[in-house]
């Protein structure tokens, strides 16, 4: 059968990258940038391209997938491996969003970071970040994923540090780039394990399932869950890393530092998300190991219900919306551990686009204020920016979980799965996600009412400037709305749409299917459910209007936007326990620098003075008079010829 | 032919550059450049055609010694690469050097010349008399450009250089004649097979002797004390070729001499690959702290290094590539960011970290280049330090989790020193006023960017560099063996007897094997001196008219084979190892 | 009377003591290599004398030899007069006491 090659979806944006590098790179010494008009196309162009790339493939796909290996990329002795792509129901979702939306946040920051001197340069890594996002997604083995993974950790590194005239901004990608290598070790040493187990095939994907089937059905389960354990909780230290999950989430925030669109594409819609992709394809594996399902739901457990308590305390409206997305990571991570991998993924997709739409619009009211983050000296916008508030109120919605819209239907399916996966344990995870929902009603709640509702709290000055977001940005934002209110009907099981699960269930319905058989779930009538989460919902709403459309905010002007007091106490425990760390590496440099390196530098220093001492010594010997010396000579050799004489002769 | 054009004709090059002007350093500079092209483009060529020996002439006699010295060139696939980078990066340097030097560019380059002919001669020496001459040669000119080119404390980094790294190699001259007055002659075989006759006490410190030279070129820690000082003060563009080329030398030397020549034990391959770890984060933390930029690249490289010995260590049967792989990708990375930090010190003045910054701002080419190259030596997937580590840690894994792992910490560092690098040179604002020296040419630009692209390249595509191992093909491996065995012996088929095997196995188990790890091992020696092709096997076994054949020997004997023929046989020592982890 | 091979020896010894005396004990420089001179030509003379105990043939060998180290002589003694008559020139003396620039 032929169709479209599957590295056509990675090569647009690398086009594009190379492109836009060079332009950039041309450019950079003229006085004058290089026309926006051109650049911007060419931008969108690419990401657009792969996406309808994506669309052909995406429904001309048999049931199976398609499988391609390029070319084989490392062959050494004990290691092999190929470059292939693999595409098939899961990675064909990951791909349609990822291209979609990054076409769409592309065209959207044509707007925003109109005017900018690095306009070229920010398209360049846009490019760069979307190609390899596809590789992640696309590649067939871990290896490849690998390189994206690593890949987008580097464009996410170069897209926060993208205003490096500030040095925040630089720390910020620094800690970022950092924390996720400490993630990405996890992920190296996780298939290093793999390759011990079973060789180099065990990091292909197909070659990983058709061994646990062996192992399986050879009835070697046992044996192996330790080692696999291991490997298994390494990938997760990746997956925590990528994801922001604890202990690995301090990054997410501080990430915020970067453009708006950035925060869109990468921190909330797709790279965030491949900790969970990287979950579900590696279902297989995971549905074998209880002890780190386990580790798995109470990390995200309490990664979910900390950030939305830490999001119920921040000012800067991009921070409110980080720990959202790290409080919805959460949600994903507690589903992937009850291995309902499809519905974690199914939360992905339409998290994809109701944050989106969220960072994006918050993106357009930063850009109508001038630059303001503060959501103290915001209010009213929803007279001046009507668009703007419309989609934000839509993504809102989606994100509480209202009836109806998108998030509705993924979160409740998230918490039917884990109240049905155990008789003590699914409840227990079940209340603390529920209160997590309702919380999470609260903050975003403050965080609309804040905004949009009551009067304007900043200078009068600017609120002369305040003006709705141009049409290049508002088209995106209005698409992202309509995919919040309505992606979750390809999966609303409540009225009998299951397409999603459909398409996934080749990838991980047979781990699912393993897992169920191990653990069979109680049959709960899922309209309680729903019920209960729309409680949830309508109740934290209630509670945010009740509390904080009242509430007197004092708009404090230059205020600095960190929380304080126990705020930052909570907001920053992780940072502490990092530090903690941090301060015992620096303490191990300073002890080498300082102590060790000096004790060596005085050996060896010790050792040259002797030699010279030596040397000094010798040269008392050596006498000022002449005549002196060559008598000495003379008498030397004498000496030596008797010596010669009387000790028998020279042999 | 090649082999003798990539040793003997850089120094007839240094000779011809003393006919250039003194005064005009732009006509020395393109004639110095072409020549650099030239000999770039032999090593290509060396790499391509293959392995090749030239025909051993009998240069002459050391003094109670029992066989001749010969001058004597082979290459292999690791000895070629090494050549490569020591070309690659000598013209790169030439390139560089022209905004630096001035006019005494002519001295410059001669200086570059003669040190890129002894570091070819190092690594494709067969003789062992010859590669230790080649091994001292390097120092000199390189001290020179030091005392000649440095910085401010240029004479004290000469001085320590030399002093340094010629006393840590004397220990090896006497060994090395030691070795020369049993053996029948300076090649690597019969060294090996001579070093077998001696009591354990004598061999333990022969071989030290042998470890103390590279240990001290590598530079391992404790023996790092010439390095920091050395490169710092030293021209950027010879920093490049002595971190990218001339530290080679010490691995190099642990790989192609050490390991054929010695029967090491398990105590010694474990502490020398705790050294090397130990290296790597010693490095890494020293790395943090450094404010010098040249500094801070030379502990990076050092660790680096450290964590390539300790790749090479492992003995693992991936060993070789990834070692290989590393050292290139290495080479290339740290040559590229040295020079760099040159263009940087030039523009700036100044060569102290805190002092620059916001050259992202005032020289975006420079920047996008340095940003690169500091990304490349993060071992991003894709770039050829990522298949370098990938693979060392791959063989690491092999000996236990925890080398992994702290290896995986050291990449963590790394990542925290290069991103402080590149955030105090190119992010933020310019820390002090200065006037602006010389930025980046366009030749400049396009060398570091085809260095840049080579990485890419052989991060996607690491046959480049792997293939060059299976080259070896068996009609060299032959040729090798017989022609500088046959004078000394004849060759004999003949299998271990059963006597042997019987003391081979109860030596086993004194040494803690199992039942079934012995009878497998014993069966596969059994089936592989069978099997091994005559002329390497025979001239051993002939040789061994030592009765005593430990398996240490036999250990030993068949890393020898594996290094110079180069994974044609794995080695005895790997074996036993994949297979107890198989047991388990 | 013939001569006899051990007086040449002892006529030897007593012209190379005169001379190395000469060169230890003059101070002035002139003095101290015609001393050297006189040693080396003593050395010379002990050549022919042992040459003379020889047969015939192989004598012819121990007869050249002081020629080329006559020769040698000459050289040695143009680069040493040489040597002092530029050290003369900076130093404003022959005396070999006060030539102590050397030491470290």
């Amino acid at each position: 059968m032929t169709h479209l090659p599957l590295w056509f979806i990675p090569l647009f944006p690398l086009i594009g990258t190379i492109l836009l590098g060079t332009i950039a790179v041309v450019s950079s010494g003229a006085k004058k940038g290089p026309s926006e008009g051109l650049v911007g196309t060419l931008a969108v162009l690419f990401p657009a391209l792969s996406f309808a790339v994506v669309a052909i493939l995406a429904c001309s796909m048999p049931e199976a997938g398609f499988r391609e290996t390029l070319c084989n990329w490392i062959d050494i002795p004990l290691f092999r491996a190929d470059i292939g792509f693999l595409f098939d129901g899961l990675s064909r979702i990951m791909l349609l969003f990822v291209t979609g939306i990054g076409s769409l946040i592309a065209m959207y920051s044509i707007g925003y970071m109109h005017g900018d001197r690095g306009f070229a340069r920010f398209f360049a890594y846009i490019n760069l970040f979307l190609f390899s996002m596809v590789v992640l997604v696309l590649a067939d083995s871990l290896l490849l994923t690998f390189l994206g993974w690593e890949g987008v950790g580097l464009c996410s590194y170069l897209l926060i540090g993208f205003w490096n005239q500030d040095i925040k901004n630089c720390k910020a990608a620094n800690k970022a780039f950092i924390v996720n290598r400490v993630g990405d070790i996890g992920f190296l040493l996780g298939m290093l394990t793999l390759v011990t187990i079973g060789g180099s095939s065990l990091l292909n994907y197909d070659g990983l399932a058709a061994f646990i089937n062996m192992v399986i059905g050879a009835g070697e389960v046992v044996e192996l869950v330790l080692p696999l354990s291991l490997a298994g909780l390494l990938f997760f230290i990746g997956c925590t890393g990528k994801s922001a999950q604890i202990p690995l989430l301090t990054w997410l925030p501080d990430a915020m530092a970067g453009p708006t669109p950035v925060s869109a594409l990468i921190h909330a819609a797709t790279m965030v998300t491949s900790g969970v992709y990287l979950l579900a394809r590696l279902s297989m594996m995971f549905c074998l190991l209880e002890h780190v399902l386990l580790i798995i739901v109470f990390v995200g457990m309490f990664t979910a219900l900390w950030a939305a308590i830490a999001g119920l305390l921040q000012n800067d409206i991009k921070k409110v919306l980080a720990y959202s997305t790290i409080s919805q990571l959460g949600y994903m991570f507690m589903a992937a551990g009850v291995c309902a991998f499809d519905a974690s993924i199914f939360h992905v997709f339409t998290h994809a686009f109701f944050k989106a739409a969220l960072f994006l619009g918050a993106g357009a009211v930063i850009h109508s204020l001038a630059g303001e983050q503060d959501m103290r000296r915001m209010g009213g916008l929803i007279n001046k920016t009507p668009v703007t508030a419309c989609v934000m109120i839509f993504a809102f919605l989606a994100i509480v979980g209202f009836p109806g819209f998108a998030g509705f239907w993924s979160k409740d399916l998230i918490l039917e799965r884990i109240f049905v996966s155990g008789p003590i344990l699914g409840p227990i995870v079940y209340v603390v996600g529920l209160a997590t929902a309702v919380i999470t009603a609260v903050y975003m709640g403050r965080l609309i009412i804040m905004t949009f509702f009551g009067k304007y709290r900043g200078d009068k000055e600017t609120e002369e400037h305040i003006h709705e977001a141009p049409a290049v940005m508002l088209f995106p934002m209005v698409i992202l709305a309509f995919g919040a209110i309505f992606s979750g009907y390809l999966w609303a099981d409540s009225i009998g749409l299951t397409f999603f699960r459909d398409s996934m269930a080749s990838v991980v319905g047979q781990a699912q299917a393993l897992y169920l058989a191990a653990n069979p779930a109680a049959h709960v009538n899922p309209v309680i459910f729903a019920a209960l989460g729309t409680l949830a919902a309508l109740g934290g709403m209630y509670i945010a209007w009740k509390v904080f459309s009242r509430a007197r905010i004092i708009g404090v002007k230059g205020a600095s936007t960190v929380p304080e007091g126990s705020a930052a106490s909570w907001t920053f425990l992780w940072d502490y326990i990092h530090c903690a760390f941090i301060a015992v590496v620096n303490i191990l440099a300073w002890f080498c620098d300082v102590v060790v390196e000096k004790v060596l530098q005085a050996i060896q220093w010790t050792i040259a003075a002797i030699v010279e001492i030596l040397g000094d010594g010798a040269s008392i010997l050596q006498v000022r008079k002449v005549r002196l010396q060559l008598s000495f000579s003379v008498a030397g050799v004498a000496l030596l010829v008797m010596l010669v004489i009387f000790s028998g002769g020279l042999v | 032919m090649l082999l003798n054009l990539l040793v003997i004709a850089p120094f007839v090059a240094a000779i011809l550059m003393v006919l250039n002007s003194k005064e005009d350093s732009s006509a020395s500079s393109r004639m110095a450049i072409l020549m650099g092209v030239a000999f770039a483009a032999m090593s290509v060529a060396l790499i391509v055609t293959g392995n090749q020996a030239t025909t051993p002439v009998e240069w002459f006699h050391i003094p109670g010694t029992r066989g001749p010295v010969y001058y004597y060139l082979y290459a292999h696939g690791l000895g070629a690469w090494m050549v490569f980078l020591s070309c690659g990066l000598s013209l790169v340097a030439l390139i560089s050097a022209r905004s630096i030097t001035g006019k005494s560019y002519r001295n410059f380059a001669i200086g570059i010349f003669a040190l890129m002919g002894a570091m070819n001669g190092t690594f494709l020496a067969a003789d062992a008399v010859l590669f230790f001459f080649f091994f001292e040669a390097m120092v000199i000119p390189a001290a020179i450009l030091i005392a000649a080119f440095g910085g401010e404390k240029r004479t004290t980094a000469a001085m320590t250089f030399a002093i340094y790294t010629l006393v840590g190699s004397a220990p090896m001259m006497v060994a090395l004649w030691y070795l020369l007055t049993i053996a029948d002659n300076s090649l690597l075989l019969s060294m090996a097979v001579a070093i077998q006759s001696l009591p354990a006490d004598t061999q333990t410190l022969v071989m030290l002797s042998f470890l103390l030279a590279f240990l001290v070129k590598t530079p391992i820690f404790p023996f790092h004390g010439w390095q920091a000082i050395t490169y710092a003060e030293a021209p950027a563009p010879l920093s490049a070729i002595l971190t990218g080329a001339m530290s080679k030398a010490g691995v190099f030397g642990f790989i192609a001499w050490v390991l054929p020549i010695f029967p090491l034990n398990l105590n010694y391959i474990s502490g020398l690959m705790w050294l090397g770890l130990g290296t790597a984060i010693y490095g890494a933390l020293m790395a943090l702290r450094a404010t010098d930029g040249k500094r801070l690249l030379a502990y990076s490289s050092m660790s680096h290094l450290g964590f390539a010995v300790a790749g090479v260590f492992s003995l693992s049967e991936a060993m070789l590539p990834a070692v290989l792989v590393l050292l290139v990708a290495h080479g290339i990375s740290a040559g590229v960011q040295y020079f760099l930090m040159g263009v940087a010190e030039r523009m700036t003045g100044t060569r102290n970290i805190n002092e620059m910054g916001g050259l992202s701002s005032k020289n975006p080419v420079f920047s996008f280049l340095f940003g690169a190259a500091g990304v490349m030596a993060l071992a991003v997937p894709g770039t050829a330090g990522f298949v370098g580590e990938f693979t060392v840690l791959l063989s690491l894994w092999d000996l236990g989790p925890l080398p992994a792992l702290v290896g995986g910490f050291c990449l963590i560092l790394s990542a925290t020193y290069v991103l402080r690098f590149i955030q105090k040179v190119l992010f933020g604002k310019p820390a002090r006023e200065y006037q602006e020296g010389t930025r980046t040419t366009a030749l400049e630009g396009v060398a570091f960017g085809s260095m840049l692209a080579l990485l890419l390249a052989f991060g996607l595509h690491p046959a480049f560099v792997t293939n060059s191992l299976h080259l070896f093909d068996e009609g060299i491996t032959e040729e090798l063996t017989t022609e500088v065995v046959e004078e000394v012996t004849e060759p004999a088929e003949q299998p271990m007897t059963a006597e042997e095997l019987r003391e081979l196995d109860s030596t086993l188990a004194a040494s803690g094997f199992t039942e079934e790890e012995r009878k497998a091992l014993l069966a596969q020696i059994q089936s592989e001196t069978l099997a091994v092709d005559s002329a390497v096997a025979a001239s051993e076994a002939a040789e061994d008219s030592v009765e005593a054949q430990g398996a240490a020997e036999e250990q030993a004997a068949a890393v020898g084979t594996d290094s110079s023929a180069a994974g044609a046989e794995p080695p005895a020592v790997e074996t036993e190892k994949t297979e107890a982890s198989e047991n388990e | 009377m013939e001569l006899q091979p051990l007086y040449i020896q002892i006529l030897a010894l007593v012209i190379f003591a005169i001379g190395i005396i000469v060169a230890v004990a003059r101070r002035n420089l002139f003095f101290v290599l015609m001393g050297v001179e006189l040693a080396l030509n003593a050395v010379n003379l002990s050549f022919v004398g042992f040459a003379k105990t020889l047969p015939a043939e192989a004598s012819v060998t121990g007869q050249i030899v002081p020629l080329f180290s006559i020769a040698v002589a000459a050289a040695e003694a143009c680069v040493g007069f040489a040597m002092v008559i530029m050290i003369f020139r900076n130093k404003e003396s022959v005396d070999a006491d006060s030539y102590s620039d050397m030491k470290g």
